[in-house]
């Protein structure tokens, strides 16, 4: 192997990396402040890759309909869960929040589809599609979890994203999609020619970062994130709502999620099962990091991204046995550094 | 005497009656089709039962697992024209080694990191399945032959239905069992946490890699009913989806339960396939529902039951154990004589990056004393007692127990010296009887292997056990409470309950950590009555506590700490008048 | 008392659907999710197209996914077997399901007509695969046209990239089998999986093999990933696909990059450009019309045209096996088989089959044309 083809090799695990470390990334932030591991998001990867492709071909996208549908369910679930509550507030709040906001989202996505509007509110239009259903359905399927043991809701997780990626294929159909790149530009570097997509990819994923560590360290949201995060009984006694905290970790991973989808439809093919695959190397990052430390998850994601990249060129056929097999011992490493902390319920 | 009661739990005429089900007339045939996937998938999701639901492992790979028996069975089968019967035998053996070999790396991972282990070496196995060419690559091999009895072939779904029911109720039984035996209560004591259960001398390593393997054992014997029964093998069963099913079928039956893994078999399969004839009349054919709306069922019936199903069907609660109260009492200990020096703190060290927590602190206890060792918050008590009890290892220092050096010995090792404690977060399982929880106590007093256990050969051992645990009960004074769920008592009694249950290891010194705390007046009062009444019977006590008025009355001497170091050491009376004393205890409550 | 009570508990749950005399009950698994679902969406929505009666005879289609997972494609065959009362089982849509149901088919003695690539579904033939047809073509009858396209063309050596399941791996059994006959150097073998979202590591590979072409063996749009990826690594050599991209979709995510992209196909592909005088023309140009018009213009795919063929193999034994017994007797279900085998000339979609005892296939060199991609367009090379 000579330089080039390692250093073409690097580029390569890197900006898969930078994909799974904002996969890892929300991974981690649900956890923290739900204890859910959210299998499902890497559904909301393929939904925003799809929506965007669909919306750049100037059709209408699928997802607006289940985007619609999820805000009624949440909003009936929402009605059950606080029967015999009359505070007419919040009952504004919540048809807001799963009615109207959403509606409004599809009118403006069926106004804007067929015109082509371009680029950037494509984009624009994606994220606001795909980001509420992340939340919507932690109100549906979680909420009412909130105090099950980490197996069930994980369960819970699994089975959502059974149906999501059964709502994929009828709404996407199975054939993949790409779509246009942010920027066509490729940029010469030595023997390395690296595309503007890629450059994106590693640039919204810094400014990500960046963005959520200010978040977390700087508003009072974010504090308020971090306590429900460390001790959600202490967090409530203190009078933050972890309804509120759940449903905000629940849209971020959404947002991110879509995000990543849009990111990659340009440089790879997306279907709608897609998101698993890309989801787990998330969840593998995120766990490899401790589950807890947002550096750590970035790290481990760029590692794995970088392991996949020279096992596919080293024995292809055998790339998932390298990859998963190279995952034990840091596992094992982590669990003895970690060794005797007792197994929390 | 025949152990009766499992005939009585699991009513085997009437189960062997039912293998016939399928012969009854105008049975529609694919019912018994159904019902033997079922079977396949209960078995498996029983050993999930075991590692999972009662052991606390999260696998991912269960349909890996079944995986390696199947293909064992027909590669032997197939290509070597070895007896079907044969390959059960053999995909045990094969399942045995393979999952020693996983789950001896498994089983040392925690939390997260064991479910994610789990997928890596599915995926991994899965991948190699996929590749080897003795396995027939992705195509796999088919025409796998079928099962006979005296040269016929059991080719109908109901010849091959009495085979696997046979399979479930024998997993079952011996599910039961193993449960009931000292390996399973060993399991079971995981779930109270591994520290606990290591500081009555469970192995957690070995009890973890025991769930593990016999659950994979489970698994690959329904790999090998499968692969006689599909008649065909190829990676594709043995992918993630289809462990994630097992999973799901054992969660939603109850994942603490056995019957719930049944009942979770038999819910999934069923709701599938009725999926598949009501949805296309619902929404015609062009589209494919199924997942969907058994997704959302799923999430429907965990908020609904979130502990699964068979709770809420059947009031699960703890089995009643008669006890033989004729049963050959255990061997004892030879106590020490009274007065004699029994443990020896010197020079006890232990700092956490900067922060010295405790500073080279000495004392000791000797036979038949009660001394408490106290301090205020953050004095350095806690760390004391977890570098006594090997759940801490010290920097420097020595512990001398009986004139023996046990520093840096594990929780086990420290057991298995005659040291026996308590819990300031009572430990008990939740899941289990008081009786069953004051037995685990017992655990280093008994030999029975675990397969014993599964043949049942351990009873006259375990009703030994069970005649300590309910003499130790009546010792404290709880033995009407002996069946009734631990969690089910008062706090107070939790913690006569882990007296009682250390009481179990036949101890020569017990160490009670803040056994007072969160008590209430009286239960504090009954508490002290007790540890004087033990005191009396010869029981040489360490307790660690908070409460300076609780241990007043009650210790030999006191030994006081504040900021890591010993303040003061000495009767109780004396230790009170000392000035650095009330100002530590004065200072900190002010 | 406890029959009658099964019997009722069964027509409540809608078990036993009311057996019509003289229906021909036809059962069908194939993959409409999972990762075979481009394949079985289409065979799905042709299954629809089906006439609903044959030779007189009404005929049930019961259609069930098995998301090409082999324990469900079994035990949906043994549910259409003793539940829906099939006389025939259509399916499934992947070699390993396939070959999985083929002892089931033997044992109930009633027929099966796979979807799949694998020529070992109905090869080398036994007592179980007498059970046994299929109708797309066996893959060896693509990989020599492949290689034959390649020597002619003067490729001497070829790079391998093909999925990491049993599509890749049966592709790269006949194709380098084709290749040796052919005096072509395999010169790299790379596997990538279905939903990979990147393969340079193995592109890498296959360029500094330095080859004269490059075969990927993928069906559907993943297919497109490598040669994109090839072209930006700057591979300036051939490209040959295989007859499972061959659909719009393919096209359309390949966009420029696909141009000039060798592959065997069916003639269905090409339907509109074959000479008047093939019969196939007539047949393809027919299927092609039903389901645009059910599916929308363009929407067809060859895949689609397996289910068509299976459809056409099994109604054209009908009248044979009438004679022989009634549906749902053992007597028809054998007719329905020896109807087939017996089947000489019958024109399809994909092909014309000439079936034999020892051939459930029956394909001949009819069944495939070379295809070239033009103008984002297939196009029949001559």
């Amino acid at each position: 192997m000579d330089s080039t083809i390692l250093l073409i090799l690097l580029q390569d695990g890197a900006v898969n990396g930078a994909i799974y470390a904002l996969l890892a990334l929300s991974l981690v932030l649900v956890f923290a402040v739900t204890r859910v591991i959210y299998v499902a998001q890497g559904e909301f990867v393929a939904y925003g890759a799809l929506t965007y492709a669909a919306l750049d071909g100037g059709q209408l996208p699928g997802s607006v309909w289940l985007l619609c549908g999820l805000g009624v369910a949440a909003f009936i679930a929402g009605l059950w869960q606080g029967r015999g509550q009359t505070d007419a507030g919040l009952l504004l709040r919540l048809g807001l929040e799963t009615v109207l906001l959403p509606g409004a989202v599809a009118l403006l996505a069926i106004w804007l589809a067929p015109l082509k509007p371009g680029m950037l509110v494509e984009v624009a239009l994606t994220l606001a599609i795909v980001t509420p259903m992340s939340p919507l359905l932690y109100r549906i399927a979680f909420q009412p979890l909130a105090d099950a043991p980490v197996l069930v809701l994980l369960i819970a997780a699994v089975a959502l994203h059974l149906a999501l990626t059964g709502l994929g294929l009828v709404f996407f159909g199975p054939e993949g999609f790409r779509a246009p790149a942010f920027s066509e530009a490729i940029l010469t570097v030595g023997p390395l020619t690296i595309p503007g997509q890629a450059l994106w990819i590693g640039g919204l994923t810094l400014a990500l970062m960046v963005a959520l560590f200010g978040f977390f360290g700087r508003t009072l949201t974010g504090k308020a994130l971090r306590a429900t995060a460390v001790n959600r009984l202490g967090a409530r006694l203190v009078g933050i709502p972890t309804e509120r905290a759940g449903l905000i970790a629940f849209a971020l991973a959404g947002f991110i999620g879509a995000l990543s989808g849009v990111l990659i439809v340009p440089l790879t093919t997306v279907y709608y099962d897609s998101g698993f695959m890309i989801g787990l190397r998330g969840f593998t990052a995120a766990i490899i990091g401790g589950l807890g430390s947002y550096p750590g998850a970035v790290l481990a994601a760029v590692l794995v991204g970088v392991a996949e990249s020279f096992s596919s060129f080293w024995a292809s056929a055998f790339k998932e046995v390298i990859v998963f097999t190279a995952i034990i011992p840091v596992l094992l490493w982590r669990s003895l550094r970690h060794g005797s902390t007792e197994e929390e319920e | 005497m025949i152990p009766s009661r499992f005939v009585s739990l699991w009513p085997l005429p009437a189960l062997l009656a039912a293998l016939l089900v399928p012969w009854l007339p105008g049975m529609p045939a694919f019912w018994v089709t159904l019902a033997n996937y079922t079977g396949i998938s209960a078995i498996v999701a029983i050993g999930l039962v075991v590692l999972t639901g009662i052991g606390g492992m999260t696998s991912f790979g269960q349909a890996t697992i079944l995986g390696l028996g199947a293909y064992t069975t027909a590669v032997l089968s197939k290509y070597y024209d070895v007896s079907p019967w044969l390959g059960l035998p053999a995909g045990l053996v094969v399942t045995a080694a393979g999952a020693a070999l996983l789950g001896a790396i498994t089983v040392r991972l925690s939390g997260h990191y064991l479910a994610l282990g789990t997928i890596a070496w599915s995926v991994g196995l899965y991948y190699t399945f996929a590749n080897l060419d003795l396995l027939g690559r992705n195509d796999g091999i088919p025409g796998i032959p079928p099962l006979s009895i005296l040269d016929v072939k059991l080719l109908d779904g109901r010849a091959s239905f009495s085979v696997i029911w046979i399979g479930v109720i024998l997993a079952a039984l011996a599910t039961n069992n193993l449960l009931d035996s000292r390996a399973g209560r060993a399991i079971r004591a995981l779930r109270g946490g591994s520290v606990a259960a290591a500081s009555f001398g469970v192995d957690t390593p070995r009890a973890r890699l025991l769930a593990f393997v016999y659950a994979a054992l489970l698994a690959g014997s329904a790999g090998w009913l499968y692969a006689h029964m599909q008649r065909s093998v190829n990676p594709t069963p043995f992918g993630f989806y289809p462990s994630i099913q097992y999973l799901l079928m054992t969660v939603i039956g109850g994942a603490a339960h056995v019957p719930g893994a049944l009942l979770g078999a038999i819910l999934v399969t069923t709701v599938n396939d009725r999926l598949q004839d009501i949805l296309p009349r619902l929404f015609g054919a062009r589209g494919n529902y199924e997942t969907i709306v058994f997704g959302m069922l799923l999430i429907a019936v965990l908020q609904w039951a979130p502990n699964g199903l068979w709770p809420l069907i059947a009031r699960v609660r703890p089995r009643r154990r008669p006890i033989r109260p004729d049963a050959a009492r255990l061997p004892l200990r030879t106590m020490p004589p009274a007065g004699s020096a029994l443990l020896e703190v010197s020079g006890l060290r232990r700092s956490f990056g900067g922060l010295v927590a405790v500073n080279d602190v000495d004392f000791g206890l000797a036979a038949g004393e009660i001394v408490g060792l106290i301090g205020p918050n953050g004095a350095g008590k806690s760390t004391t007692f977890n570098l006594v009890t090997g759940v801490d290892t010290p920097n420097a220092g020595r512990v001398r127990f009986q004139g023996r050096d046990i520093t840096g010995l594990p929780a086990r090792g420290i057991a298995e010296a005659g040291i026996a404690r308590t819990f300031q977060h009572v430990k008990l399982v939740p899941t289990m009887s008081v009786i069953e929880n004051v037995a685990i106590g017992a655990h280093l007093r008994g030999h029975a292997s675990a397969i014993a256990g599964l043949l049942r050969l351990d009873r006259a051992e375990d009703a030994r056990l069970y005649a300590e645990a309910a003499r130790q009960l009546v010792r404290v004074g709880l033995a009407e409470a002996a069946d009734r769920p631990a969690t089910a008592l008062p706090l107070g009694q939790q913690r006569i309950v882990e007296i009682a249950r250390a009481l179990c290891l036949d101890p020569v010194l017990l160490l009670l950590d803040e056994p007072a705390a969160g008590l209430r007046h009286h239960e504090k009062a009954e508490l002290a009555a007790l540890l004087r009444r033990l005191r009396a019977e010869g029981v040489s006590i360490l307790l660690v506590e908070h409460d300076m008025e609780f241990v007043m009355g009650l210790v030999d001497r006191l030994v006081v700490m504040d900021f890591g170091t010993k303040l003061a050491e000495g009767p109780a009376e004396q230790v009170r008048q000392d000035p650095r004393v009330i100002e530590a205890y004065l200072g900190s409550v002010a | 008392m406890l029959r009658i009570r099964a019997a009722a508990a069964a027509i409540a749950l809608g078990l036993v659907g009311p057996a019509l005399a003289d229906t021909i009950h036809v059962g069908i698994t194939i993959s409409t999710t999972g990762p075979a679902a481009s394949l079985g969406v289409p065979q799905r929505n042709t299954i629809a197209l089906l006439p609903k009666e044959i030779a007189g005879q009404a005929v049930e289609y019961t259609v069930l996914d098995d998301g090409a997972d082999s324990t469900r494609a079994v035990a949906n065959m043994r549910k259409l077997l003793e539940e829906g009362k099939a006389d025939i089982i259509l399916g499934t849509s992947t070699t390993p399901a396939s070959l999985a149901m083929i002892n089931v088919a033997a044992e109930a003695k009633v027929a099966m007509v796979s979807m799949s690539a694998s020529a070992s579904i109905i090869a080398p033939m036994d007592a179980a695969k007498r059970w046994v047809f299929k109708v797309p073509q066996n893959d060896s009858l693509m990989a020599d046209a492949i290689a034959a396209h390649m020597a002619a063309a003067g490729v001497k050596s070829v790079g391998f990239i093909g999925f990491n399941d049993a599509y890749g791996d049966g592709w790269w059994k006949e194709f380098s089998r084709a290749a040796g006959e052919k005096n072509i150097a395999i010169v790299a073998n790379e596997r990538f999986a279905r939903p990979d979202t990147s393969v340079t590591g193995q592109v890498l590979k296959l360029v500094a093999a330095k080859p004269d072409a490059v075969l990927i063996a993928g069906s559907g749009t993943p297919a497109a990933l490598p040669q994109k990826t090839l072209h930006e690594r700057g591979y300036a050599g051939k490209y040959y696909q295989t007859h499972g991209v061959a659909n719009n979709d393919f096209l359309r995510v390949g966009g420029k990059d696909v141009e000039g992209t060798i592959l065997p196909a069916g003639p269905i592909l090409v339907a509109a450009q074959l000479p008047d005088s093939n019969p196939i023309k007539a047949k393809a140009l027919e299927y092609v019309a039903l389901y645009d018009a059910a599916n929308g213009a363009g929407s067809v795919s060859t895949f689609g045209g397996h289910a068509y063929d299976a459809a056409t193999l099994f109604a054209a034994a009908v009248p044979a096996a009438l004679k022989q017994g009634k549906p749902g007797s053992a007597e028809f279900r054998a007719g329905l088989r020896d109807g087939m085998e017996a089947q000489k000339n019958l024109v399809m979609t994909h092909g014309i089959a000439t079936m034999s005892a020892e051939d459930h296939n029956g394909f001949d060199t009819r069944a495939r044309v070379m295809v070239t991609i033009q103008n984002g367009a297939w196009k029949l090379l001559p």
